[in-house]
């Protein structure tokens, strides 16, 4: 037993596999086990449904028309979001006026739901691309605004002191040391902002749209095919790891030193 | 002891001024002149100053009053005729014990190969070998401590500025990297001026001590040190050495104790 779990807490690929995959299993039985007890098929369906619903949703082809309108948008829009909340970050960190007088405003931006604006947008932009993108990129781009701004100006003053005697240029000081100090923090906000987007697509489909997942589940919702609806939610839930997992990978490359 | 002085620092004082506290004098007419290939400390109680006029001769701090002369040349800011070692490791985490060393050079311009070829020398001096592609947060201190002084002396400065390179170690390490850093010093012959609290560790390194009075710091007598080179840890044992020790901390006991004061 002891000998597991020391496996299990190591620091290798193995030992990560591992602990996804057994609490992947721990939640699938569980979740076995409620159904029996829950026996409406409308509140719960077993793991083995939602399965065959999957596969079923695969081979009728409308998973892929689905994948291909909410995997388009979020990621164009994602794409974006990283371009402009890393360029909004520089210019925030890089200018101290422009800071104190859009920091407040980027804040406020930040703490309004925006999801709450979501039939808005899609009054202005219409049903389709457009709306989906643009919400998302309203989601997206403020973890990463944040977290660049934040990782620019957190470099170490004595770093930067060792770089200035060694009579480096503004320029060079900004590519050795702020620019690799705050990449770790940057790569931070990115993942967060992927999990953001990933809300801000469904919520986006929800109100507004032919395809995508978020419009298989409302529409599945709608028929209480309960199969359906947690189907596509498992889907989701893979896209959402999947990106955490190799965000974190990336963070853990970038910043080695950090987690001794 | 001829030629001119490699460093002469003339008159230098230095007031600090913020806004809304009153301004602090850390310095107070500062004279002093460091030949070639000589090895200088300044010790003195903390907040006298020593530190700030370290950052004066390399150009990172202005000085309120009074200049800083290197081989003539007037000091206006950080030139590659000085390096300094700081007190705290200030290694890039992101880049190995190769690239760190070669960290002045590619700021300098120079190409990656030849860059990497000077930091190998300084890496073998330093005994650093086998060390090259390790990362600051895979060594211990007093080897990041060796990066450093490596890192300053790949660039073949004038003056090594040291500032307090050893506070950070545990006292075993410290003495051992003061007599590698003797070691060092004899190979390549570079002029030395060492910031220091441990009256020993000057005592031991130089061939004179500046004592420095507390707030503002100015120079309080100025030390000879005699004792025959090259010096091993040994010396620290011999009478004549204790009785120095001995003789410069009387300087400063009554200075460390108004410092006490005064804060």
């Amino acid at each position: 037993m002891r000998a597991i779990f020391d496996f299990l807490e190591q620091d290798t690929r193995a030992a990560s596999f591992a602990r996804i995959m057994s609490s992947t299993l721990s939640v699938l039985i569980l979740w076995q086990l409620l159904s029996l007890m829950v026996t409406n098929r409308l509140l719960l369906v077993p793991p083995a449904d939602v399965a065959a619903s999957l596969l079923e949703e695969a081979r009728s082809g409308a998973m892929w028309v689905n994948a291909a309108a909410t995997v388009t948008a979020v990621v164009t829009s994602f794409i974006v979001s990283i371009v402009l909340g890393v360029a909004i970050g520089l210019a925030l960190a890089s200018n101290r006026l422009l800071s104190l007088t859009g920091g407040p405003v980027l804040s406020a931006l930040n703490s309004v739901p925006i999801i709450a604006l979501a039939p808005l947008f899609i009054s202005w932009l219409g049903l389709g691309f457009a709306s989906k993108f643009v919400l998302v990129l309203m989601v997206a781009v403020f973890p990463i605004v944040v977290t660049t701004e934040a990782g620019l100006r957190a470099a170490d003053r004595q770093l930067i002191e060792a770089a200035v005697s060694f009579n480096a240029s503004k320029w060079q000081i900004f590519t050795t040391v702020t620019l690799p100090f705050s990449l770790p923090f940057v790569v931070g906000g990115i993942r967060v902002a992927w999990a953001r987007a990933l809300v801000g697509i469904v919520v986006a489909e929800f109100f507004g749209s032919f395809a995508g997942f978020g419009f298989a589940i409302l529409s599945a919702s709608q028929t209480f095919d309960t199969a359906r609806v947690l189907g596509y939610v498992i889907v989701l839930g893979a896209m959402g790891l999947l990106g955490s997992i190799a965000f974190e990978t990336l963070e853990r490359r970038l910043a080695p030193w950090r987690q001794e | 002891m001829s030629a001119a002085p490699i460093l002469r620092i003339e008159n230098v004082g230095k007031i600090f001024t913020r806004a809304h506290k009153p301004s602090v004098e850390a310095l107070r007419n500062i004279n002093l002149s460091v030949h070639q290939g000589e090895f200088v400390s300044i010790v003195g109680a903390s907040g006298s100053g020593k530190s700030t006029l370290l950052r004066i001769i390399d150009g990172l701090l202005a000085p309120s009053d009074g200049k800083v002369y290197v081989d003539d040349t007037l000091v206006t800011g950080p030139g590659r005729d000085r390096a300094v070692v700081f007190q705290q490791d200030s290694l890039l985490p992101w880049k190995t014990v190769v690239e760190n060393v070669a960290y002045g050079l590619s700021l300098a311009g120079i190409r990656w190969s030849e860059a990497a070829k000077t930091a190998q020398r300084f890496i073998d001096l330093a005994g650093l070998t086998g060390f090259e592609q390790h990362y600051p947060h895979q060594l211990s201190g007093g080897m990041r401590q060796r990066v450093n002084v490596a890192r300053a002396l790949a660039v073949d400065p004038k003056i090594l500025l040291l500032d307090e390179p050893f506070a950070a170690l545990d006292a075993q390490t410290r003495e051992i990297m003061q007599s590698e850093l003797l070691s060092i010093w004899q190979q390549s012959r570079k002029t030395v001026l060492l910031i220091t609290h441990q009256i020993d560790e000057a005592v031991f390194l130089s061939d004179r001590v500046i004592v420095f009075s507390a707030r503002p710091g100015s120079v309080r007598r100025e030390v000879r040190v005699n004792l025959p080179r090259p010096r091993e840890l040994e010396v620290k044992r011999r009478p004549e050495f204790v009785a120095l020790v001995d003789d410069i901390w009387k300087l400063i006991e009554a200075e460390v104790r108004a410092g006490l004061k005064q804060q």
